[in-house]
């Protein structure tokens, strides 16, 4: 048994897990991180849209600060996030930005002068400040007041994802690639590492650390119509589940696209709504004024994707041999706008469709997008249940999304929650809980554990075959726990997956054959990726509301009376079929903004017992302190410096500031 | 407004029959030798070789390696020889192809199975070896206002921070085919975007360092298989010939 | 879930500095003896020989085909080299001059040019391999370029030698005879295409390894390349056929020096 020792041990090379290792080498700490791609080739590296960070450079971002930010991001989330967390991150976000700037990532810049936007389908005249030209520019993203998201093109992640791996490579930080983490060392209280698959040999690895991240990104391919790449298959939350102490939360909060291309599935960028293209129906009309007369085509994403969901079901979708979509128009945008700014789209448009967006409209349908859910955490990233375990990205419920994320938030949280919990682990590993005590012989019996799952696979002469299984449960996914949901339709989703778990202890593999073996792997996945569908389908039957992304058709308003908590679900047992639901109440009392209306969408929350008092209080602190600095009213709100790292604590300098 | 499909699709017609040719290899078996496997399969509307691979690894072989992650041509993890040139497989569509397709795993790098090769530790030794990271000289505060920069001048920088570091530039050079220590087209496109970016302080003498001989710059003949294939189309040509003028003229001083 | 992050540990609170990458041991040119710029001398040598041979080469083949205008003009040429003009009497020693500073220019390109050779036979069958399966133009030009330049190591190399010993038979009868009864033709018809070939190829990958002109104009560049090539192995052929023809006229009196009054008698005949 081959045992690879470290300070900190980084589960996925995305943004998230290259910034917090990063985070943490730069504190002194051994640091190795396990990927099952090479880094680069993550899949932060399509994130193609932008970042948000109110740096309020542009004409339509002036006036943005870290208030307007997070006051976006908790409507954005239905009040479903963690305040203290967003607060956390909205204030981090533009030092994120400018760090990312300094290692070389080309955010678009601001032109000085006149410049023309499309704006609502019409041309626009924007007068950019000649004080503003150079620094960094932004461009509309749905569900946001201000121009807030930067953005290099329709690159972004891959700029940014570059940048930062770079940085890890300068810093001479270990990826360890084609290396799959497939269970948790642990003793039930501590976590002590992981055992790895080599992708390539097949061979087991223990890899021991004091501190753990799972940095694993979404479970997108839970899904049949997904955007995210084949690899999203959430086996860092499943490991976490599997240890039976460790919960995942919110696993029914899941985001769906608006515009991804049909019926492949593949994104194009919300920045083409953005940046002013519109959506069409069968008859070339355009529908989201009809339902969101204000925000139309950039409302966020929950409520454009229900609508056109809507709109196909009332007969008006264009219907080929693979289904029915929708059209998404940029042709009004002009050529030299699309080959500059949404090149990538182009591309797309060109390789996977064989059309010219530029004069023929794209083909688009809602798919599955981005998990809110995941590995619960506190605010520095600690995962409950197990010490020394930690989780940051897409993987983690670090909960700055609560129930629907809003455009470019997620990329801002990799790195953000990256600066964070990198520093958290290095204080972990500095601190007496670090310590690492560890006997042989309890990594022998984890990695025994692991070992015997993949021979009892390999040996078994089952009947199930794994691909099917997949198949299957991708299909009851998309087609039963999709973006319209159903008490009935739920428990039946419930109950299919419970069924294809058990079957999937009766796979058997077709060939036998040493090495990397790609039916063994698929075979032992499915396995994992059944359980986090029944998180999720499990959480969507309980959760009898709508909130953000979760939309219940037999419960059509959001209820912060009953509803105003985050689920946790379990796996204690491995032979369980299904997850043990708990819930964690948020506190309202707590909150700087109290739950209200979003801005858009319905206006018929039920309303939770202690939003009036905790409102009230909130008036009379803004009254207080209504001549004091913005930040000392804010602190009085909602004091979150403290969990910040020292000195990512300073303010941000703005243009136009006094200084 | 419908989607123009080419010419040689007629939608009404029978489906192709397709034969994919695979080179088939598993270094974890003893003795074993690299072999063409021919598979068949139904071509379907909007085929691409990704759907036509996991369909044949579904189907019919399991045991059949390739990587794949975004399927959306923008990770380069799928670059493989499609009828002997570099190409990204999963934006490949069959249409556009014979009804006999050869597929072989890019040469020049480690192969691990079947289609499926070490490009990433490659290329990580490359960035090392090159440093493609910005050299900064002075600490930057990310507090206060970011240095401003032409907007042109980002533009630029983003244009050749395009790569996805596919390799098949690697793989579609007669050069690095002879030379396994020669950068490649991939590496000095880097040297060339941070000798672009005025965040990073290197001086010409700098990059001389780290390509000013034969395993560099000075390696290229110019065979631009690498600018013909690259499938971001960066313009590998014009960059290796800047990136030429400016280390040769450190040698007239 | 028992622990609590304690800042109070770190650093005193100030600007939120964006650490600069640690640099690795090899980051450090002051330490380091500075690289050679040898490789990027030679790269220049490289190109300049060869650009200095094909255009020695273009003026050579309009002085040898004055012999398709007459056989006084090229006499003339030849006599012209020799420096009568100036020097009140013909030296064919500059002749040799010129001929050994060329085999010295051609020398340095051909030791230039073969760094880029295979080096052995493992190299040698990965290119070909490689030229095989990638079906690419500019990469067969290349190997075509390579063989050619093989080849004119040997035929070139023999030529010159031939000028550098022998300078004064250069005229209209000795350079026909030499052609014919010194059945010389077959290596220059040999010679012509390989070289205007690997010229032309020469010239093309010239302008695009120091790119003159943008990337879009390959295409162009490819078209005046094959048009080069044409004209001067069309001119060479002619000029070729020209001295056979002479060279056949004259077998009979081979040996016999051109004078250009006596030509002219033989010529009213
Ligand atoms: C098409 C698309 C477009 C998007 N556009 C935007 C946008 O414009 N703006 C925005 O803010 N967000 C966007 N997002 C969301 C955003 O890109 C992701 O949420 C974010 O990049 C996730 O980063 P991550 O680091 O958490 O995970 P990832 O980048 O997915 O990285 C996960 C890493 O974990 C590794 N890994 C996984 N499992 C294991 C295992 N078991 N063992 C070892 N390693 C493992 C993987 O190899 C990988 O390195 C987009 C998402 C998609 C799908
Ligand atoms: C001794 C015989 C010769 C040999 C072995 C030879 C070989 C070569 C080779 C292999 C190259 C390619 C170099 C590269 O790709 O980097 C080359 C380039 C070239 N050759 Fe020659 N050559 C010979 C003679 C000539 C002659 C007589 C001419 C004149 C017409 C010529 C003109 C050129 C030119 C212009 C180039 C391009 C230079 C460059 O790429 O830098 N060569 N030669
Ligand atoms: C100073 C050097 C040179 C001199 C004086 C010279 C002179 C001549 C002369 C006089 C001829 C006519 C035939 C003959 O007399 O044999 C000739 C033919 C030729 N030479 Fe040269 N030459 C020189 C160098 C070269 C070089 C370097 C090359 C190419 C590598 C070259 C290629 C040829 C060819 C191809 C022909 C045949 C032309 C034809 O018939 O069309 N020569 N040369
Ligand atoms: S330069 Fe082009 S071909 Fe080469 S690795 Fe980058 S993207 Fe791929
Ligand atoms: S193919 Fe190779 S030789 Fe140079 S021009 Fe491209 S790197
Ligand atoms: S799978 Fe990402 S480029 Fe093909």
């Amino acid at each position: 048994m081959q045992i690879i020792h470290s300070d900190v041990l980084i589960i996925g090379g995305g943004l998230a897990g290259l910034r917090a290792g990063l985070a943490a080498r730069k504190r002194g700490q051994e640091v190795i991180i396990l990927s099952l791609v090479p880094p680069k080739r993550s899949h932060s590296a399509a994130a193609q849209g932008g970042m948000q960070a109110s740096l309020g450079n542009s004409a339509r971002g002036r006036g943005d600060n870290e208030d307007v930010h997070f006051e976006d991001t908790v409507r954005g989330s239905d009040w479903g996030n963690d305040q203290l967390v967003a607060r956390m991150f909205a204030h981090t976000a533009p030092k994120a930005v400018r760090e990312l700037a300094a290692w070389g990532v080309p955010w678009n810049r601001v032109q000085a002068g006149d410049h023309t936007a499309i704006i609502d389908g019409q041309p626009v005249t924007i007068n950019e400040a000649t004080a503003a030209h150079g620094l960094i520019t932004a461009r509309d993203f749905g569900g946001t007041k201000k121009w807030r998201t930067c953005y290099v093109s329709d690159g972004t992640g891959h700029a940014m994802l570059y940048a930062v791996s770079d940085q890890s490579i300068a810093a001479g930080i270990p990826v360890h690639e084609r290396m799959e983490a497939v269970s948790l060392i642990h003793d039930g209280t501590r976590c002590h590492g992981a055992i790895v698959r080599n992708l390539m040999t097949g061979k087991l690895i223990a890899y021991v650390a004091r501190a753990t991240c799972i940095a694993t990104g979404g479970f997108g391919r839970i899904y049949q119509s997904t955007t995210n790449a084949v690899i999203n298959e959430g086996i860092g939350a499943a490991i976490a589940l599997d240890t039976g102490v460790v919960p995942l939360a919110n696993m029914e909060a899941v985001q769906f696209h608006p515009t991804a291309i049909f019926p492949a599935g593949i994104l194009v960028t919300e920045g083409c709504r953005g940046d002013g293209g519109l959506l069409r129906d069968v008859d070339g009309h355009r529908f989201m004024p009809d339902y969101e007369p204000e925000k139309k085509e950039l409302a966020s994403r929950d409520v454009v994707s229900r609508r056109m969901e809507a709109h196909i079901k009332s007969g008006k979708g264009v219907r080929n041999r693979f289904g029915e979509h929708l059209w998404l128009d940029i042709t009004l945008l002009g050529e030299q706008h699309i080959n500059g700014k949404l090149r990538e789209v182009k591309e797309i448009c060109q390789h996977f469709l064989g059309i010219d967006p530029a004069h023929q409209w794209i083909p688009v349908r809602p798919a599955q997008h981005y998990s809110m859910g995941g590995i619960r955490t506190r605010p520095d990233g600690a995962a409950y249940g197990l010490d020394g375990l930690f989780s940051c990205g897409e993987a983690a419920c670090w909960d700055l999304h609560g129930f629907n994320r809003l455009g470019g938030n997620s990329v801002a949280e990799t790195v953000v929650s990256g600066m964070i919990v990198g520093e958290a682990m290095a204080e972990f590993c500095n601190s007496s809980a670090g310590e690492l005590n560890v006997s042989t012989a309890l990594i022998r019996d984890c990695w025994h554990r692991a070992a015997d799952e993949f021979t009892t696979i390999a040996q078994s002469s089952g009947p199930e075959n794994a691909s099917h299984l997949m198949h299957e449960m991708q299909q009851t996914m998309s087609q039963k726990v999709g973006i319209v949901r159903h008490g009935p339709v739920l428990q039946s989703a419930v109950d299919t997956l419970k069924s294809l778990i058990l079957r999937s202890r009766k796979i058997g593999l077709r060939r036998s054959q040493p090495g990397a073996n790609p039916e063994l792997v698929l075979a032992w996945r499915i396995r994992k990726m059944l359980k986090l569908a029944l998180c999720v389908a499990e959480g969507a039957l309980q959760r009898t509301e709508s909130r953000g992304a979760h939309f219940r058709e037999d419960y059509p308003q959001r209820n912060d009376a009953e509803w105003l908590k985050r689920t946790l679900a379990y796996w204690p047992d491995p032979q369980q079929t299904q997850p043990t639901l708990s819930y964690e109440t948020l506190d309202v009392l707590t909150m700087e903004l109290p739950p209200g209306w979003r801005g858009y969408g319905a206006r018929d929350a039920i309303e939770h017992p202690d939003t009036g008092r905790r409102q009230a209080e909130v008036d009379v602190l803004r009254q207080q302190f209504a001549s004091a600095d913005r930040s000392t009213r804010q602190a009085a709100l909602l004091d979150f410096s403290q969990q910040l790292p020292c000195h990512l604590r300073g303010d941000n300098e703005r243009l136009g500031d006094a200084t | 407004m419908i989607p123009l499909f080419r010419h040689h699709t007629k939608a009404s017609s029978q489906p192709r029959r397709l034969t994919l040719k695979i080179l088939r290899y598993n270094p974890a078996e003893l003795n074993a030798a690299p072999s063409f496997q021919a598979f068949e399969i139904d071509e379907a509307d909007g085929m691409t070789l990704f759907i036509a691979l996991n369909e044949i690894r579904a189907t019919q072989d399991p045991s059949l390696q390739f990587d794949f992650v975004c399927r959306a041509g923008i990770c380069g993890s799928c670059a493989m020889l499609v009828d002997g040139r570099p190409a990204l497989a999963c934006r490949t569509l069959t249409r556009d192809l014979s009804a006999q397709i050869t597929l072989a795993p890019l040469p020049f790098f480690e192969l691990i199975g079947d289609l499926s090769v070490n490009t990433g530790k490659w290329m990580r030794g490359t960035s090392e070896r090159l440093q493609t990271w910005i050299h900064a000289v002075e600490p930057v505060s990310a507090d206060i206002l970011e240095t401003p920069m032409a907007p042109e001048l980002a533009e630029a920088i983003y244009e050749l921070d395009r790569c996805i570091e596919c390799g098949c530039c690697i793989a579609a050079c007669g050069t690095a085919q002879m030379r396994p220590d020669f950068v490649g087209a991939v590496g000095l496109n880097k040297i060339a975007r941070f000798r672009l970016d005025p965040r990073d302080q290197r001086s010409d003498d700098d990059f001389y360092e780290l390509i000013g001989d034969d395993s560099g710059v000075f390696g290229c003949m110019s065979l631009l298989g690498c600018h013909d294939v690259c499938p971001k189309q960066l313009s590998l040509q014009t960059q290796i010939a800047f990136l030429r003028r400016k280390m040769a003229r450190l040698g007239l001083n | 879930m028992s622990h609590s992050i304690d800042y109070t540990a770190n650093p005193p609170m100030g600007p939120s500095v964006i650490p600069d990458a640690p640099a690795l041991p090899t980051n450090n040119p002051i330490s380091l003896p500075r690289k050679s710029r040898w490789p990027a001398r030679l790269d220049l040598l490289q190109s300049l020989s060869g650009l200095l041979l094909a255009l020695f080469l273009i003026a050579h083949m309009a002085f040898v085909s004055t012999i398709l205008i007459s056989q006084a003009a090229f006499y003339n040429v030849a006599r012209f080299f020799e420096g009568a003009w100036l020097l009140g009497r013909p030296y064919p020693m500059l002749v040799s001059l010129v001929a050994s500073a060329i085999l010295a220019l051609l020398m340095l390109h051909a030791w230039l040019a073969m760094r880029k050779f295979p080096a052995g036979f493992r190299q040698y069958r990965a290119f070909i391999a490689h030229k095989n399966r990638l079906h690419h133009g500019d990469t067969s030009l290349w190997w075509l370029q390579l063989w050619t330049g093989f080849l004119l190591f040997f035929l070139a190399s023999i030529h010159l030698y031939d000028m550098l010993s022998q300078p004064e038979l250069i005229g209209p009868y000795a350079s026909a005879d030499r052609v014919w009864s010194g059945g010389m033709w077959p290596l220059y018809l040999l010679l012509l295409f390989s070289v205007e070939l690997h010229g032309g190829i020469g010239l093309y990958r010239l302008l695009v390894k120091w790119g003159l002109f943008g990337d879009k104009t390959r295409a162009r560049l490819h078209l005046a390349r094959h048009a080069f090539s044409a004209f001067f192995i069309t001119l060479g052929l002619l000029t070729l056929l020209a001295y056979i023809d002479l060279g056949r006229s004259h077998a009979a009196q081979a040996g016999e020096r051109y004078i250009p009054k006596a030509a002219a008698q033989t010529a009213t005949h």
